[in-house]
């Protein structure tokens, strides 16, 4: 009497082959960019140290510019924020132009300072990036690495089906005592 | 010889508050044979399966009508020097002589049980000798050519010890072996390197005449629907990865499934009210919680047999198996009753698929009923002992 080989009433491989084309469905082409920027953004913890970074950190760096930043041209300088007395103080500072340019260059400082400010816009828009990278890297190695436990299962029973089937090829060659 | 079947079995445990394993296994096959044949029992004292201390008293004892007697171990195993050496052997520079420490450290080493067993086997007095778990020393050191059939369940898992030399004198010795599964037989011809003789026969269960779902749930509170646990609740049953991906499920899906937990727990259980631990049951409650269970979960990657899968199977529910290991693998395709998963995702996809198919569940329900019956029914499991005996005495005849 032998142990027969597949259930006939319940087709196993084909409900387990369902589940798996299910899972590839919903992984295929692992993450959209949307899902990608949205996960970014509403779960950076899960991506960095909690304790190291603000959960909100890119919010406010996206949204609250004129709180880490600063806006500067060549103008920016001689502005004043004192209403119609400030008008009249603009108004001098700038008459006196020539003369303050008799003692030093501001053009430099005003050229770096505009330079920095951009820097900063920029360095802003990387970090958002190398965040998104970041999610999207983690969400890969985590899909790569149940691609890889899966391939190691399927090997393995692959091997041992070969195995088998050389062993098989054994027993017809030579019978078997009993059984 | 004539008239009446005189058997011999040995083991390692053996008593009724083992209630799982090779030494149930053995029990249970006693019992069964007792009707039909002189049976005894050779075993050691112990209970304990960690250090082996004495705790049975030794001789000779009546254990529901079969005739026991137990000898002493003689030398409790040294926890910290089974590891070493265990470690040792896993090398593939490893000397004959690691081998043969490993087993005197593996034990239960009692001299006594193996001269009785070999002097038992040079006289003839027994048809047939029957051993279980080809591991332990008991069998190792007692399994050696003699005039008496031996016959050996080897109930080996896929850990790669039984490719070890020391085991080829008692695997030479064995006149048939008594697998629990194609796997297991598959495993140990591949690794000896030539068919072996025997058949594939497993265990029966002790199977009640009734189950009462509404009494399991009345009598541990316990409501909706759940995913059972049964078994030593331990890191070598795959339970810390169980607890994982089950609040995995839970948080990501929403499910109400609870988990329940049947077993002695050597590892700590969450703290999650999802995660019902109830104890080591009794048979009856054992045989309650599984008709009231929507599916069992087996996380183990090392079986050779797993005997729950089959009682959840003849209880006619569905079984969620670590598809690592090949055994639980192989038992849920032939037997249509069980679905496998190789990580978290095939776990949820398992999970949501028999929670949102009732019909399926009832249908894998029935697939693994027929297959018990087919495969595991009392009368089968005697039919094939018998045969097996008599093919090893003819083959020691001849």
């Amino acid at each position: 009497m032998s142990i027969e080989i597949e259930s006939k009433d319940v087709d196993v491989r084909k409900i387990m082959s369902e589940i798996r084309e299910r899972i590839a469905e919903k992984k295929r082409g692992l993450y959209t960019d949307e899902e990608i920027r949205e996960i970014a953004e509403r779960k950076l913890e899960a991506v960095l140290e909690t304790r190291q970074f603000n959960p909100d950190f890119l919010k406010d760096f996206k949204t609250k510019s004129e709180v880490w930043n600063y806006t500067f041209n060549p103008e920016t300088i001689y502005k004043t924020s004192r209403g119609g007395v400030g008008g009249l103080l603009g108004t001098i500072r700038n008459l006196l132009k020539p003369i303050q340019k008799l003692f030093w260059n501001p053009t430099p400082m005003i050229a770096a300072l505009s330079r920095q400010s951009d820097l900063n816009l920029y360095s802003v828009q990387m970090l958002t990036n190398l965040t998104l990278e970041l999610t999207r890297m983690n969400l890969e190695v985590q899909e790569l690495r149940a691609r890889l436990q899966q391939t190691d299962a399927t090997l393995e029973e692959l091997r041992k089906r070969e195995r088998a089937l050389e062993s098989l090829a054994v027993l017809k060659e030579q019978p078997k005592s009993t059984s | 010889m004539t008239g009446r079947l005189k058997l011999g079995f040995v083991v390692q445990r053996y008593g009724v508050e083992i209630a799982g394993g090779a030494e149930y296994h053995c029990r249970l096959i006693a019992e069964m044979l007792r009707d039909h044949a002189d049976v005894e029992v050779f075993t050691t004292c112990a209970l304990d399966y960690v250090e082996w201390k004495n705790h049975y008293p030794e001789g000779e004892a009546i254990l529901n009508g079969v005739r026991v007697t137990r000898f002493p171990v003689a030398r409790q195993r040294d926890i910290l020097r089974f590891a070493a050496l265990s470690d040792a052997i896993r090398s593939p520079h490893h000397a004959a002589a690691d081998e043969e420490a490993w087993m005197d450290a593996q034990g239960p080493y009692a001299p006594a049980l193996r001269d009785h067993v070999v002097r038992a086997a040079e006289e003839g007095g027994y048809d047939a000798l029957i051993f279980f778990s080809y591991r332990y020393w008991t069998t190792c050191r007692s399994l050696l050519p003699s005039r008496t059939p031996a016959l050996l369940a080897p109930t080996a898992e896929d850990d790669g010890l039984y490719r070890l030399p020391l085991f080829r004198k008692a695997f030479d010795a064995t006149t048939q072996f008594v697998f629990n599964s194609v796997e297991e037989r598959l495993m140990l011809e591949t690794a000896l390197g030539r068919p072996l003789p025997g058949e594939i026969v497993g265990v029966g269960s002790a199977l009640p005449a009734a189950m009462d779902e509404a009494a399991f749930r009345r009598r541990f509170g316990i409501e909706g629907p759940f995913l059972l646990y049964v078994g030593r609740i331990d890191l070598n049953k795959g339970c810390p990865e169980l607890f994982d991906h089950f609040l995995r499920y839970r948080k990501e899906t929403g499910s109400n499934l609870t988990l329940v937990l049947i077993g002695r727990a050597v590892l700590p259980i969450p703290q999650d009210p999802s995660v019902r631990a109830i104890g080591f049951l009794e048979d009856t409650d054992k045989w309650n919680a599984l008709a009231a269970c929507m599916a069992l979960a087996i996380p183990s990657r090392l079986e050779s047999l797993s005997m729950v899968t089959l009682e959840a199977f003849w209880a006619e529910r569905p079984v969620v198996a670590n598809a690592h290991c090949a055994v639980l693998r192989g038992q849920c395709r032939r037997s249509g009753g069980g679905l496998y998963y190789t990580n978290y995702d095939e776990f949820r996809g398992i999970l949501e698929t028999l929670e949102g198919d009732a019909p399926l569940r009832a249908r894998m329900g029935r697939s693994g009923h027929a297959y018990f019956e087919k495969n595991y029914a009392w009368p089968v499991i005697l039919e094939k002992y018998l045969r097996l005996i008599a093919a090893a005495r003819r083959a020691k005849a001849a």
